[in-house]
C-alpha cells in the first residue's frame, strides 16, 4: 500500500516542480557505414539512423505517458563524424551534416549530436575537414550539434586546435549573424569529453560504446529548490550539512525516474541501456532554474561571493544521491550553469552579479564550464581562443571535464540581449575587452604538455 | 475445516480486536487473516476464522454480538464459501489514480462508475473529504488494477472526461513510478 505522502509528493514534483526526463538520447554508431564514396556513406547513414531511430519518439511518449512523467526531448548521438567520415573533405562534411539534419527531422528528434572530432594530441585530415566545415554546417542546418575535444589530462592541451577553434567560433557567428550567432550555440569545445553525454551540444557516441545505446538525462533543479525551501520553512535551524543531505535525497528521487524510464525505453527498443546522467540541467521556464537554488541557500544571487562554495556543495550532493539511485552513471553528472538557458542565471548576468571571471571560477567545481556565454561581437578570435584555453587548463589540471560554449554576437555589445529561442533561451552579453590582449600568446601555438597528474601508472 | 468471515463496525476504542478474538478463542475458532481500517473515528475490521466441525454460525454470531454490543459495535458473520474452482486471475497492470478538487455530490460515484464500466478493480482506496476549496485537502487516491484486455487509452480519456465534468484534476500513473522514487 502506498502512503499518502509517497503519492502526493510525487504528483507535486510533476505538477509544479518541473520533474521530467529532460532527454532520452539514442546513440547510434556510424562506424560500419564507412565508405570512400560520399553518396554511399550518406545513404548508409540515413538508412541506419532511420532503422534504429524509427520508434524512438513514439516509445518515449508512450512510456512517459504510462508513468505520467514527460520525456521532454528525444535526441540522437552518433559516432564522431571526423572518424566515421574520415576520407571526406570539408564540402563532403557539409553534405554529411545535411544528411544528419534531414534524418533528425524525419524522426522528429530535436537535436542530433556527433558532428565531432577529438584532436587533443593532433589532427587527422578528417579532423581538419570537419572543423573547416563547422561554420557552414551549423549555419545551414537546424538540428545538428558539434563538439570538439581539444585537451585531455593524458595528452595536454592542443593549442593549435584551441587557436583554430577561436577562429571557427568567430566564423560560425559571422555566418549566423542574422540569428545572433545561433550556430555557436550548437558548438562546444571540450577538455576530457565523456563519450556518453545525453545532453546537447556535447553529445556524441564514443568509440568503445555499443552499436546502439540509450542514455538518459533527468533534471529537476525545480524539485531540488522546492525541497530546500520546504525544509528551511519547516526548520529554520537547518545547517549546510543537513541541507546537503536534502539535496542528496532529492537527487536520488529524480535520478530514479530516469533509471526507470530509460531502462524501459531501452528494453522496448531492444537496445542496451547505457547511463543516467545526473546533471541538474535548467530550462528557461520559471521554477526550473539552478540559479534559484543559490538563492534558496541564502545567496542574494548566483555570482556573488559564496557561489563557488555553494556550487561545490550542490554538485557533490547531486552526485552522491544520483549515484546510489542508478545502476550506471555517466555523462557529465553535475550541475549546469548555462547563462542563457536559465532565466535566473541570465538575469544575474544582466544585473552584473555574474562576471566571466566568477563563471570561470565556478567551472572549477561544476560539471560543464562556460556554457551559453554571449560575448561582444567584435571580440578578437584570439581572445575567444584564450578564454577556451583557460577553461581547458582547469579541466586538464583537475582531471575533470570542462567545456566552452561561447557565442560572439555579431553587431552587438556588452549589455545588449541576444535571442536564441526555445530551449536555448536568451542572454545578455557579458563585457569583455575588445582589444587584442592575448593574441601573441595564442599565436605561439603547439601543445601544452600533459600535466604530472597524468603519470598515474 | 469450515471458515467464516466476520466484520465489525463501530466507534474506535482500545479493546475491540481483543474482545473479538477472545470470543473466538473460547469457541475453538482460529483467526487466519485480519485487516482493519480507522476512518475519522470509526473502526471497521474484517476477520477470517476457521471454525470447528459442527459449529453453528448463528450461535457464534450471537456470542460475538453479546460481547460487542456493550462496546457499541455491530457485527456481521457469514460462512465463507469454499472455492470450487478459483477463477483464473485477470492479467492487469497496477495504476494509481489521484483526483483533487473541491468537494461536491457524486465525486466518488462518478469516477468509480467509469472504472466499473471498464472492469477496472479498486485494490486500495483512500479518500479524505475535509470540505472547503483548498484542492490539497480534497484528494482521493485510487490504487487500481487495469486489465490488459481493455483499451487503456480509451479508459484514460473517459476518466479524464468525467474528471473534467466533475471539476477535478486527475492524474493516472503506473504504480511502479511511486515505488521507484520513494523506495530502495
Amino acid at each position: 500500500m502506498l502512503t499518502d505522502r509517497e503519492v502526493l509528493s510525487t504528483i507535486e514534483m510533476l505538477r509544479s516542480e518541473h520533474l521530467d526526463v529532460r532527454t532520452v538520447t539514442l546513440g547510434i554508431s556510424l562506424l560500419n557505414c564507412a565508405s570512400h564514396d560520399i553518396d554511399r556513406f550518406c545513404a548508409s547513414v540515413r538508412e541506419k539512423i532511420r532503422a534504429l531511430g524509427r520508434d524512438l519518439v513514439n516509445t518515449c511518449d508512450e512510456i512517459g505517458d504510462k508513468y505520467g512523467i514527460p520525456v521532454v526531448n528525444k535526441r540522437i548521438a552518433v559516432s564522431p563524424i571526423a572518424v566515421a567520415g574520415a576520407p571526406f573533405d570539408a564540402s563532403g562534411m557539409v553534405k554529411i551534416a545535411r544528411t544528419l539534419d534531414d534524418a533528425a527531422r524525419e524522426l522528429r528528434v530535436d537535436f542530433i549530436g556527433g558532428f565531432s572530432a577529438l584532436v587533443e594530441k593532433g589532427f587527422t585530415p578528417g579532423d581538419r575537414a570537419l572543423i573547416e566545415a563547422i561554420p557552414s554546417a551549423l549555419s545551414q542546418t537546424e538540428r545538428i550539434c558539434s563538439s570538439i575535444n581539444v585537451a585531455s589530462t593524458a595528452a595536454g592541451i592542443n593549442m593549435d586546435a584551441v587557436a583554430l577553434m577561436g577562429r571557427t567560433v568567430k566564423e560560425a557567428a559571422r555566418m549566423s549573424a542574422h540569428a545572433d550567432g545561433l550556430a555557436c550555440a550548437k558548438l562546444v569545445v571540450f577538455a576530457n569529453i565523456p563519450q556518453d553525454v545525453p545532453f546537447m551540444a556535447g553529445a556524441y557516441l564514443g568509440v568503445g560504446e555499443p552499436d546502439a545505446v540509450i542514455n538518459v538525462g533527468v533534471s529537476g533543479p525545480g524539485v531540488v529548490k522546492k525541497a530546500i525551501d520546504r525544509a528551511r520553512q519547516a526548520d529554520a535551524t537547518l545547517d549546510l550539512g543537513r541541507l546537503s543531505e536534502i539535496i542528496k535525497r532529492t537527487a536520488f528521487k529524480v535520478t530514479r525516474v530516469g533509471e526507470l524510464i530509460g531502462s524501459e525505453v531501452a528494453a522496448s527498443l531492444h537496445v542496451p541501456f547505457g547511463v543516467v546522467d545526473l546533471s541538474l540541467a535548467p530550462t528557461p521556464n520559471v521554477g526550473d532554474s539552478v540559479g534559484e537554488i543559490f538563492q534558496s541557500l541564502g545567496l542574494k544571487s548566483i555570482g556573488v561571493p559564496g557561489s563557488t562554495a555553494v556550487l561545490a556543495m550542490i554538485n557533490d550532493a547531486v552526485k552522491k544521491g544520483g549515484a546510489f539511485a542508478s545502476s550506471h552513471v555517466g555523462g557529465l553528472s553535475g550541475a549546469f550553469i548555462p547563462v542563457s538557458e536559465d532565466l535566473n542565471i541570465s538575469e544575474a548576468a544582466r544585473l552584473g552579479y555574474l562576471s566571466i571571471e566568477k563563471l570561470e571560477a565556478m567551472t572549477c567545481v561544476c560539471s560543464v564550464g562556460l556554457d551559453m556565454v554571449a560575448l561582444p561581437g567584435d571580440i578578437p578570435a584570439e581572445t575567444v581562443a584564450a578564454i577556451i584555453a583557460d577553461e581547458m587548463a582547469i579541466g586538464v589540471i583537475n582531471r575533470k571535464t570542462t567545456a566552452a560554449r561561447l557565442i560572439p554576437v555579431p553587431g552587438k555589445g556588452a549589455g545588449d540581449k541576444a535571442y536564441f529561442g526555445g530551449l536555448l533561451g536568451e542572454a545578455t552579453i557579458i563585457p569583455m575587452r575588445a582589444s587584442d590582449v592575448s593574441g601573441e600568446f595564442i599565436r605561439l601555438g603547439g601543445r601544452i604538455p600533459a600535466p604530472a597528474q597524468s603519470l598515474i601508472n | 475445516m469450515d471458515k467464516v468471515v466476520i466484520s465489525i463496525l463501530g466507534t474506535d476504542r482500545p479493546g475491540i480486536v481483543a474482545a473479538v478474538s477472545d470470543v473466538l478463542m473460547t469457541r475453538q475458532c482460529n483467526v487466519e487473516d485480519v485487516s482493519q481500517t480507522i476512518l475519522q473515528r470509526e473502526f471497521v475490521g474484517i476477520l477470517i476464522a476457521s471454525v470447528p466441525e459442527n459449529a453453528q454460525p448463528e450461535s457464534l454470531r450471537e456470542k460475538l454480538a453479546r460481547a460487542l454490543d456493550p462496546l457499541g459495535l455491530s457485527v456481521l458473520l457469514k460462512p465463507l464459501a469454499a472455492d470450487k474452482a478459483p477463477s483464473p486471475p485477470v492479467e492487469s497492470e497496477p495504476f494509481v489514480i489521484v483526483t483533487t478538487g473541491p468537494d461536491r455530490l457524486g465525486l466518488v460515484a462518478g469516477i468509480t462508475g467509469v472504472m466499473a464500466r471498464f472492469s477496472v478493480n479498486i485494490t486500495q482506496l483512500k479518500a479524505a473529504f475535509r470540505g472547503g476549496d483548498d484542492p490539497r485537502r480534497n484528494t482521493m487516491i485510487y490504487e487500481v488494477d487495469v486489465p490488459l484486455s481493455i483499451d487503456r487509452g480509451t479508459f484514460m480519456s473517459e476518466l479524464r472526461r468525467k474528471a473534467d465534468e466533475l471539476g477535478l484534476e486527475l492524474t493516472a500513473q503506473h504504480r511502479d513510478i511511486f515505488e521507484t522514487i520513494h523506495r530502495i
